[in-house]
């Protein structure tokens, strides 16, 4: 697997919006997104009402993935290419997904919606009708996806990667300074981890970095490429987008997203917990 | 709150309950008019990334900071960035105003 067969960029967008076997998805956190205006023929995805269980914490299992891409028109062949706000942050995340249920082709729209606006690209209203398929999952490809025993078990091990900003891995501050600092989970980071923000694997447009900026990136904070890779955030998302760096653009196998991430890990009893800036 | 992590609606449209955070909000214009689509991002003081919203309508952007120096930096349509440095402090607003 090569950057191309994951990435596009948004002039192979353009050539492909009215491809009937392409399927542009715009997934974000804040929907009202799409509905302002989104990239021609692409259909939504709501991170949480559509990639959620609606009861447990946990994401939506297998009968419901299919149900939602049947409804949605979205073929076992076709090529999805995912986008968002947040750089690309919900988007690598329902990656991330697509991959846990063994879709083939997809890929990530490089920069994300960020760069398409900032690069001043059509946007529409529209939105697109696509006639309902009969979606096949696969069993989830449990070899991307770690929980917290495996977590826990992984210290002193193998690399942890924190990709939180530096003041949230610190314990300064809990959550990202866009939203009010009011969780309640216990702030630091798991003992050894290696914190890189997955802010320095993008540029500021959003794009990933080169293939060498990014070995560069990762080798320098300490990352061991022939051991096994953890990557987490707040709540999975953020190191979803650090997964796809290591694991879809930099090739590297047994590279995990643990999805339960520092809500999690920060709400268990007794497990270790470091404080302060990284080593 | 919301438990995600994601950037809420842009712009700056509700009030903000300051109480025990350290707010850090303002808009951006060019012309005297609101700059939309574009993105306000704000670095800890080493130059590291912390967060990014995009603009409200209204040119509108706002974060949720711990005490100390920051910088926000505006993106913009036509390759425009922007640094602000501004000082951040619990129970407070701290008002950026950027005209392109």
């Amino acid at each position: 697997m090569s950057r191309s067969d994951v990435l596009v960029d948004a002039e192979w967008v353009e050539a492909h919006q009215s491809d009937p076997s392409v399927v542009l998805v715009e997934v974000d956190e804040d929907v009202s997104a799409y509905d302002k205006g989104h990239i021609r023929n692409a259909i939504k995805m709501d991170w949480k009402k559509d990639l959620q269980d609606p009861v447990r914490r946990d994401f939506v299992d297998k009968s419901g993935f299919e149900a939602l891409l049947s409804e949605r028109g979205v073929g076992n062949d076709d090529t999805v290419v995912l986008y968002g706000g947040n750089n690309n942050w919900f988007a690598a995340y329902a990656y991330w997904y697509f991959r846990l249920y063994g879709h083939s082709s997809v890929k990530l729209l490089d920069g994300g919606r960020k760069k398409w606006e900032l690069d001043s690209r059509e946007l529409v209203t529209e939105v697109p009708q696509r006639s309902a398929t009969s979606y096949k999952a696969s069993d989830v490809d449990t070899s991307i996806r770690a929980k917290r025993d495996e977590v826990e078990a992984a210290i002193g091990n193998k690399n942890l990667v924190d990709v939180r900003s530096p003041d949230e891995f610190s314990g300064k501050l809990l959550a990202p300074a866009h939203l009010p600092q009011e969780s309640a989970q216990r702030p630091g980071h798991i003992p050894g981890a290696l914190n890189v923000p997955w802010a320095k694997s993008a540029n500021d447009d959003g794009s990933f970095r080169s293939d060498e900026e990014l070995r560069t990136l990762y080798g320098g904070a300490g990352l061991d490429f022939s051991t096994d890779t953890i990557a987490y955030c707040r709540i999975g998302e953020r190191s979803a987008h650090t997964w796809f760096v290591l694991h879809e653009l930099l090739g590297e196998a047994n590279v995990k997203n643990y999805d339960g991430s520092w809500t999690e890990y920060g709400s268990l009893v007794g497990v270790p917990i470091e404080l302060g800036a990284g080593k | 709150m919301t438990d995600g992590c994601g950037a809420p609606a842009g712009g700056v449209s509700t009030p903000a309950d300051v109480g025990n955070q350290a707010v850090v909000q303002g808009h951006v214009t060019r012309d005297g008019a609101a700059v939309a689509p574009g993105y306000a991002r704000l670095l800890n003081s080493g130059g590291d990334f912390v967060a990014e919203v995009p603009l409200g309508e209204d040119g509108g952007f706002r974060f949720f900071a711990a005490p100390g120096t920051w910088t926000v930096r505006v993106l913009a349509p036509g390759g425009v960035t922007e640094d602000r440095s501004v000082t951040a402090d619990v129970g407070h607003l701290t008002a950026v105003e950027v005209a392109l």
